[in-house]
């Protein structure tokens, strides 16, 4: 056992945190004071690029074509949460801006074909500029419910027909491509269900709405449209093969799965930047001779350091290929109410000061409320715990 | 690098407590209660598994084991049946004073001696910040009344303040108690009047080291309770039916079993974590006070809503939940409590200046 941040771990997130301190928080609070997201030619982009992010994580061509042929091997993505923290404390919406495939790459890595990924990841492995890829799940009509999307895929020839509309999707509008979810017959729900990579200025891809969020406004969250678009049948993430072996819906359900101790671990970034900020206010204006506000800072802490926990164990089964279904949704759904209790603890601790609309934790408290909505509601954590916990029905 | 890997000695450690647990103090649990008690044949087990001396140094004939064993095998005890894992362990938490004041040669005088009379307890009184007893020392001895151990003898008695502490062997008077939760283990009033002291000390870091290690195995406790809580009432909620299906299937309840469920985990995860850095040798008393307030929290979620679960039923004796939630509180309210372990990590968190660090960071 051992639960302690290893020195090299610890480097990289002190290199995080000089970054966070000299650009992500004054690249957030500006976005944040502007009410607009960090534009696509903002010089930060340049620089991300310059210091090697950006990139993707696929490690470029394999060896085999199938991924499900490689042997166990012991992934490391405790580290990645331990980064992915650090950039979250600084600023959880400029951490979603940066460039990268984002949310489109879990799938592209486990489901796509060698083809695809050299297609579409391979641009991300030496950017010539700040690229962007993006995933579209939600829609107006189903967001929880993913079994429900109703945007649908009709064969024409060696292409598809998407029709039909699309919520949310972070940084949509300036990505090369989205990965975007549609059914071919509504009445099969999951099973009917494929993923394209519809790429920017395809026809009938279009309308797009940068939404405007309460918080997070560092980037994009985005609505779109799909009228008559046509994606060529390369496109199709996994080729038909994939779906005729009625992979589809677990190949979307295993990108998410790996992605909740990695979005749970921002919630905890954004509740330390609370907890700092709140005992620094509170330090400077004596207040912690109270018992009640150090009881109430004391919780915070350690529900905080409970939240971490969680998420470190959930990755740990991961890395080491074991089940992590109930613990990555235990972190999920445990996290980001963790979070947003410092926040606001934090805004209590302000008082009126926090009704000014200027204070870093004012803008953390509306931040974070996402993360419990983002990735799979608490609710649906929930849902999918008690599945596996008392076998609770699909129905 | 991160990991939670318990190790093949832990796993067999915790494989060994489980089983001891399940032929030994859960087949036994009411019977434990009515006799304020195990039986002999209980205490032989325990014995000769070897579970006594768990942490007792080899030149004691001890397994030297660390805290995370101790942690591993508490809750495990404690699922089976918390009372009973008091009444069964002779040292308990007395051990740490005792250790930490005055390490092997103490135990040998004070500790070994329980270990040849079946049946001997120790016990470890908090005499510090959060107490209600009051307790006088004059050269004449000891006076003062304890308004409840959770034993029906007390061969030793060690006292613990922030400063230091002290042991008493004689002159204490015991009076019966029916007692509230941990009614396995007996329930008494001790009465002390001009009780000579046997040894003393002052150590303040010393106090402090044997008071985090004391909370631990507290918080390792309730651990095993809410455990045992939780999992009672999930596979009766999937047996009990109402409006057409088993009630863990209506959203309410299925929600509440698996927020159940990550309470037991949080609490499990933080006495880890404090046992891990004990004997990583880093600074514990904080992250042991942190696991103590939280197992108590979450054993006062978890064990409340065991017993809803089970509607009616859960409030008769037929069924062990009612037992796990006067147990959950009864542990919590040792060693002054939870407010003062708050108040232990809630000062060391106040006078962090910078950044807080959740965890140990920078090792290795
Ligand atoms: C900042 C932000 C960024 C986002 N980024 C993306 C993105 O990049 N790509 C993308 O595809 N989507 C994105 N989303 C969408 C997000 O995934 C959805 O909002 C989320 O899944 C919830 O869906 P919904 O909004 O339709 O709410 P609904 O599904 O309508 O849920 C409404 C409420 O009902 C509850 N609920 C639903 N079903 C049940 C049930 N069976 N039992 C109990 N309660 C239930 C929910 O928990 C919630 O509280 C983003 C959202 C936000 C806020």
């Amino acid at each position: 056992m051992n639960l302690s941040i290893d020195s090299e771990t610890q480097k990289r997130i002190d290199g995080v945190r000089k970054l966070g301190e000299s650009q992500i928080r004054p690249v957030g609070l500006e976005a944040d004071r502007l009410g607009r997201p960090t534009p696509a030619d903002h010089p930060f982009f340049d620089l991300l690029l310059e210091i090697g992010m950006g990139r993707s994580r696929w490690v470029g061509e394999e060896p085999a074509e199938d991924s499900d042929t490689a042997g166990p091997r012991v992934g490391n993505s405790r580290n990645m949460l331990c980064i992915s923290e650090e950039m979250s404390y600084w600023d959880r919406g400029v951490a979603v801006s940066f460039p990268g495939p984002g949310l489109g790459e879990p799938p592209l890595i486990s489901m796509g074909t060698a083809d695809q990924k050299a297609r579409f990841l391979g641009p991300f492995l030496e950017p010539d500029r700040p690229r962007w890829g993006s995933f579209a799940m939600t829609e107006p009509g189903a967001g929880s419910d993913v079994a429900a999307i109703a945007s649908s895929a009709r064969k024409d020839g060696g292409d598809w027909i998407l029709n039909g509309a699309k919520s949310f999707a972070a940084n949509a509008s300036r990505a090369d491509w989205i990965v975007v979810w549609a059914t071919v017959d509504p009445s099969l729900g999951r099973e009917g269900h494929r993923a394209f990579v519809v790429e920017r200025g395809t026809p009938g891809l279009g309308d797009f709405v940068v939404e405007r969020k309460m918080g997070l406004k560092a980037y994009e969250s985005t609505s779109f449209t799909l009228r008559d678009c046509r994606v060529p049948g390369a496109n199709l993430i996994g080729g038909e093969e994939h779906y005729a072996r009625r992979a589809g819906f677990k190949g979307a359900m295993r990108s998410f799965n790996a992605t909740r101790p990695l979005v749970a671990i921002m919630a905890v970034g954004i509740g330390r930047a609370a907890l700092d900020e709140a005992l620094a206010f509170a330090r400077e204006n004596n207040l912690l001779g109270d018992a009640r506000i150090r009881d109430r800072l004391e919780r915070i802490r350690r529900r905080l350091r409970v939240a971490r926990l969680l998420c470190w164990r959930a990755a740990w089964l991961a890395d080491h290929g074991r089940p992590n279904i109930v613990e990555a949704s235990m972190s999920k759904a445990v996290a980001p109410n963790v979070a947003l209790e410092a926040a606001s603890l934090g805004m209590e601790l302000l008082g009126e000061v926090g009704g000014r609309g200027d204070h870093l934790i004012e803008k953390l408290f509306r931040d974070v409320k996402a993360m419990d909505i983002v990735e799979g509601t608490g609710q649906v954590q929930r849902i999918v715990m008690a599945r596996h916990l008392v076998q609770l029905p699909r129905d | 690098m991160i990991d939670f890997e318990l190790g093949d000695e832990l796993e067999l450690v915790r494989e060994t407590a489980r089983d001891f647990a399940e032929d030994h103090l859960r087949p036994a649990l009411r019977d434990h209660e009515a006799a304020q008690s195990v039986g002999d044949s209980t205490l032989d087990a325990f014995r000769n598994i070897g579970f006594e001396t768990l942490e007792w140094p080899e030149t004691l004939g001890g397994s030297q084991l660390g805290a995370l064993a101790r942690c591993v095998v508490s809750e495990e005890l404690a699922a089976g049946d918390a009372g009973a894992a008091l009444a069964i362990d002779p040292l308990g938490p007395a051990l740490y004073p005792l250790l930490e004041f005055g390490g092997i040669e103490t135990l040998r005088e004070l500790g070994a001696p329980l270990l040849h009379a079946p049946g001997s307890r120790a016990w470890l009184v908090w005499n510090g910040e959060g107490t209600r007893n009051r307790i006088e020392r004059s050269a004449a001895g000891v006076t003062g009344t304890i308004a409840w151990v959770p034993a029906s003898r007390v061969d030793l008695l060690v006292f613990l303040d922030e400063e230091g502490g002290f042991a008493v062997s004689e002159g204490i008077e015991h009076a019966p108690l029916r007692g509230s939760g941990l009614r396995a283990a007996g329930a008494s009033e001790l009465t002390l009047v001009k009780a000579p002291v046997r040894a003393e000390w002052s150590d303040a870091s010393g106090a402090a080291t044997a008071l985090a290690r004391c909370r631990l195995v507290i918080a390792a406790l309730l651990v095993g309770v809410m455990r045992e809580s939780a999992e009672y009432s999930r596979r009766y909620a999937l047996d009990r039916v109402a409006f057409g299906k088993p009630i863990a299937h209506h959203q309410a309840l299925s929600f509440l079993i698996a927020d159940m469920a990550s309470s037991v985990d949080c609490a499990r995860l933080l006495v880890w974590e404090a046992a891990w850095r004990l004997e990583a040798g880093e600074d514990a008393h904080e992250a042991c006070a942190t696991a103590f307030v939280e197992a108590a929290e979450q054993a006062m979620f978890v064990t409340p809503n065991g017993v809803q679960i089970l509607g009616g039923h859960g409030f008769m004796q037929d069924y062990p939940v009612e037992k796990f939630m006067r147990e959950a509180r009864a542990l919590s309210l040792m060693l002054g409590g939870v407010d003062a372990a708050r108040e232990a990590a809630g000062r060391e968190l106040v006078s962090t200046l910078g950044r807080v660090a959740l965890n140990v960071e920078a090792i290795g």
